[in-house]
C-alpha cells in the first residue's frame, strides 16, 4: 500500500497544496463553479482581471472558436477591485485555498494603487500582476512587451505590497526572456507563461473581422506547444518559480508543463468547456504518481530528459 | 442562482426530421424535473474532441414522461454536423438547465408567438406548457425560408395552437416573412393588447421589438450570442444594453436568453 503522493508546491513563499491552479479570467469570481465541485480541493485560485475602476468590456462579438482554440477579446469587463472586495471576496473567503487576485492597469500609479489596496485584505494571498492583455487599447500588453516598462510596473507592485507578487508574461514579444529576467530583477516572487496568443478570424461572407475588435487573444489547445516551448525557455532563464499555462486540458497536459520546469500549473480555456477539469487534474495527477510510484510532485517537476540528462541541470536546481 | 447540473446522458433517439434538422432526445430525471422553457443547455461534442472545442447551446424544445428533454436543431457548421452523427446509446455531457427561461403569461392575457426557424424550439416547450394550464388557443406565426425546411407541422396541430406559416418563396404557406404576418396583424383593431414572445434570428427579433416599441406592446425576445461556457463565466456572450447607465452589457447565458425587449439596445444589434 503506497501512501498518498505529496503534491504540495511552493511559489515564491506561497505554499499550494497541489500545483493546479485556475487560470484568471476562466473561473469566474468562483461561484460560479462552485456547484460542480468543491474548490478548495484545487492548489490555488487566480480571479478574473480586476481594474482600479469598473470596465465596460469590449462591444460583441468578443469570442470566437478556431481549430482548437478560442480567440477572444472580452476586453477585462470587470467589476473593479472595490466591489471585488466588497460583494466577491466575501464568498470566496469560505473557500480553504489560496485566492489570488489578478490585476490590471491603464497607468503604472493605478498598479500601485491596487497593490496598496490589496496589501490591507488578509484573504488575498498573492497578487498576479497582468501586463499581457491583448484586448485592451491602452497599457495591458504594451506593459509586457517593454522590458522596461515591465520592470517597473514590477517594481511599483512589489514596493505597495509584501504579498508575493507573480508576473504574468504576454507571448507576443520576439525574446520573452528578456522580459522574464527584467521582472525577475525587480523583485518578481515567481512568473506565469503564457497569457494568450494575438490572433484574427475573418468571416469571407461578410468580408468582416469576426471580432467587433478586429483581433483577439488565442488560447486552447491550439496554443499548447508554443506556450509549453515558452515555459521552457524561460525556466531555463531565471531562478524563480514559473507557473506553466496554454491550453492544459487534461493531466498529461498539466505533465508535460511540470516537466519541462513549471513549478505549478493553471488551468483556463478548459474551466469553460468542462468545469470539472482543474478538479480532475488534480485527482489524475494523485493517480498518476501512485501508479509510477512517485511520493512526492517534485520528483517530476524539471524532469525532462535531454540527451540523458535531466532540464533542471539546465538553470532551475536550486530552487528545490 | 438556479440550480445547474453536469450530467452525462444516454442519447435515447437523434434522428433527421427536416432537410438538416435534427431532433435528440435523451433522458435525465434531474434535468428534466427542473427544465422551464427558454433555458438552454450547453452540449458538449466529446471529451477527447478539440474540434469543435466548446461546448453547444441549444434550447431545451421539450419535456417528454418527465424524464427525457429534447433538443431541436438545425445542422450549419461542424459542431451540429458532428452532433447528427450520435447514436442511440452514445454518452454525451450535458449542463443545464441555463439561463431565466420565459415569463409565463398571465391566464386573462393574449399572447402572440412569433417563431423563425429554430426559434420555434423553445416555443413550442412554452406553448407546450402553456397547454396545461390554459385553455384558450395562442396565436402563432411561424416562418422558414422554404417549405423543404418545415419542421413539427403536425405536433403544432396536437397542440391549442392558431397557426399562420410563412415561407419566404412561398412554397408552402403564406409567401413573405413572419414579420409581414405581424404588421398585418397589429394594423387591424385589437380588441385585446396581445403580449409577443419571440425567438430567431436576430434582424428579426430586431423588426419585431421596434414593432412593439411602435405599438407598445410588452414584448419577450430569446437571444442569441456567441458563447464559450454558457456560464457567466467568460462574459463573451455580451448584448448591449439599451439603458447603459448601471450595466453597459447584459450577458445571454445568464441575464437571458429571454429579455423583455426595451432591455437590448437594438441600434447596435
Ligand atoms: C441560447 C441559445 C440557444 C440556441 N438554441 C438553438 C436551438 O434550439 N436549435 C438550434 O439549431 N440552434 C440553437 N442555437 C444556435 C446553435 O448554438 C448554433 O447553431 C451552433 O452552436 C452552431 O454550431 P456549429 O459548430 O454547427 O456551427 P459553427 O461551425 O460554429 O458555425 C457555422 C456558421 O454559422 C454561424 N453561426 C454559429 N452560431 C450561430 C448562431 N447562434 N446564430 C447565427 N449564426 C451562427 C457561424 O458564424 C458560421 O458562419 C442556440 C444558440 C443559443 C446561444
Ligand atoms: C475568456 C477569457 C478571459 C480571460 N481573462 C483574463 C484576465 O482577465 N486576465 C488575465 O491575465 N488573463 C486572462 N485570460 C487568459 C488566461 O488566463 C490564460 O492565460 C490563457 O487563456 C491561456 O491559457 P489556456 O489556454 O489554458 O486558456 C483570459 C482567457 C480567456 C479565454
Ligand atoms: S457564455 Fe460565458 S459568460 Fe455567457
Amino acid at each position: 500500500m503506497v501512501s498518498s503522493p505529496n503534491l504540495s508546491v511552493e511559489i515564491g513563499g506561497l505554499k499550494l497544496k497541489n500545483p493546479v491552479i485556475t487560470a484568471s479570467g476562466t473561473f469566474g469570481y468562483g461561484n460560479e463553479l462552485i456547484p460542480f465541485y468543491d474548490p478548495s480541493l484545487l492548489g490555488a485560485i487566480i480571479v478574473k482581471g480586476l481594474s482600479l475602476r469598473p470596465m465596460p468590456g469590449n462591444p460583441p462579438p468578443r469570442i470566437v472558436e478556431t481549430p482548437c482554440g478560442l480567440l477572444n477579446a472580452i476586453g477585462l469587463a470587470n467589476i473593479g477591485i472595490e466591489t471585488f472586495i466588497e460583494e466577491k471576496l466575501p464568498f470566496l473567503s469560505k473557500i480553504n485555498t489560496p485566492i489570488i487576485t489578478n490585476i490590471y492597469g491603464h497607468t503604472i500609479k493605478d498598479y500601485a494603487k491596487m497593490a496598496k489596496r490589496i496589501e490591507s485584505v488578509d484573504r488575498i494571498a498573492a497578487i498576479e500582476i497582468n501586463i499581457s492583455c491583448p484586448n485592451v487599447e491602452e497599457g495591458g500588453m504594451a506593459f509586457g512587451t517593454d522590458p522596461d516598462i515591465a520592470a517597473m510596473v514590477t517594481d511599483q507592485v512589489v514596493k505597495n505590497t509584501t504579498k508575493p507578487v507573480i508576473v504574468k508574461l504576454t507571448p507576443n514579444v520576439t525574446d520573452i526572456t528578456i522580459i522574464a529576467k527584467a521582472v525577475e530583477s525587480a523583485g518578481a516572487k515567481a512568473i506565469s507563461v503564457t497569457n494568450t496568443f494575438l490572433g484574427m478570424a475573418v468571416d469571407v461572407a461578410t468580408r468582416r473581422p469576426k471580432l467587433a475588435n478586429i483581433t483577439g487573444g488565442l488560447s486552447g489547445p491550439a496554443i499548447k506547444p508554443m506556450a509549453l516551448y515558452l515555459v521552457h525557455k524561460v525556466v531555463a532563464n531565471v531562478k524563480i518559480p514559473v507557473i506553466g499555462l496554454g491550453g492544459i486540458m487534461d493531466y498529461r497536459d498539466a505533465l508535460e508543463f511540470l516537466l519541462v520546469g513549471a513549478r505549478a500549473i493553471q488551468v483556463g480555456t478548459a474551466n469553460l468547456i468542462n468545469p470539472k477539469t482543474a478538479m480532475e487534474i488534480v485527482n489524475s495527477l494523485t493517480d498518476f504518481c501512485v501508479r509510477e510510484k512517485i511520493s512526492n510532485i517534485n520528483q517530476i517537476i524539471g524532469g525532462l530528459k535531454v540527451n540523458g540528462e535531466n532540464h533542471e541541470k539546465g538553470g532551475d536546481k536550486k530552487n528545490k | 442562482m438556479n440550480k445547474t447540473l453536469e450530467e452525462v446522458v444516454s442519447i435515447e433517439f437523434n434522428r433527421q426530421i427536416g432537410i438538416d434538422t435534427c431532433l435528440m432526445g435523451f433522458r435525465s430525471t434531474s434535468l428534466a424535473s427542473l427544465a422551464k422553457p427558454g433555458q438552454f443547455l450547453m452540449i458538449h461534442l466529446g471529451r477527447e474532441t478539440k474540434d469543435p472545442l466548446l461546448r453547444r447551446p441549444f434550447s431545451i424544445h421539450g419535456i417528454k414522461d418527465k424524464n427525457k428533454l429534447m433538443i431541436l436543431y438545425r445542422i450549419i457548421g461542424k459542431g451540429t454536423s458532428l452532433l447528427s452523427t450520435f447514436k442511440e446509446g452514445d454518452p454525451i455531457s450535458v449542463i443545464g438547465p441555463l439561463g431565466n427561461g420565459f415569463n409565463l403569461p398571465r391566464p386573462n392575457e393574449r399572447t402572440l408567438f412569433v417563431a423563425g426557424g429554430m426559434g420555434i424550439a423553445p416555443l413550442f416547450f412554452l406553448t407546450q406548457v402553456l397547454n396545461e394550464v390554459q385553455k384558450h388557443k395562442f396565436k402563432m406565426f411561424l416562418g422558414f425560408p422554404t417549405s423543404q425546411e418545415v419542421v413539427l407541422l403536425d405536433q403544432l396541430k396536437d397542440l391549442n395552437v392558431d397557426l399562420s406559416l410563412t415561407t419566404e418563396d412561398g412554397s408552402l404557406g403564406i409567401k413573405g416573412l413572419v414579420t409581414d404576418l405581424l404588421d398585418q396583424y397589429l394594423g387591424q383593431r385589437l380588441t385585446k393588447r396581445p403580449v409577443i414572445y419571440a425567438c430567431g434570428p436576430t434582424p428579426m427579433l430586431k423588426k419585431i421589438a421596434q414593432k412593439s416599441f411602435t405599438f407598445n406592446l410588452k414584448c419577450y425576445v430569446s437571444l442569441e450570442g456567441s458563447m464559450a461556457c454558457g456560464l457567466g463565466i467568460c462574459q463573451g456572450c455580451a448584448v448591449k444594453a439599451a439603458n447603459s447607465k448601471d450595466k453597459p452589457y447584459y450577458y445571454v447565458c445568464q441575464d437571458g436568453p429571454v429579455f423583455p425587449a426595451e432591455m437590448i439596445d437594438w441600434e447596435v444589434m
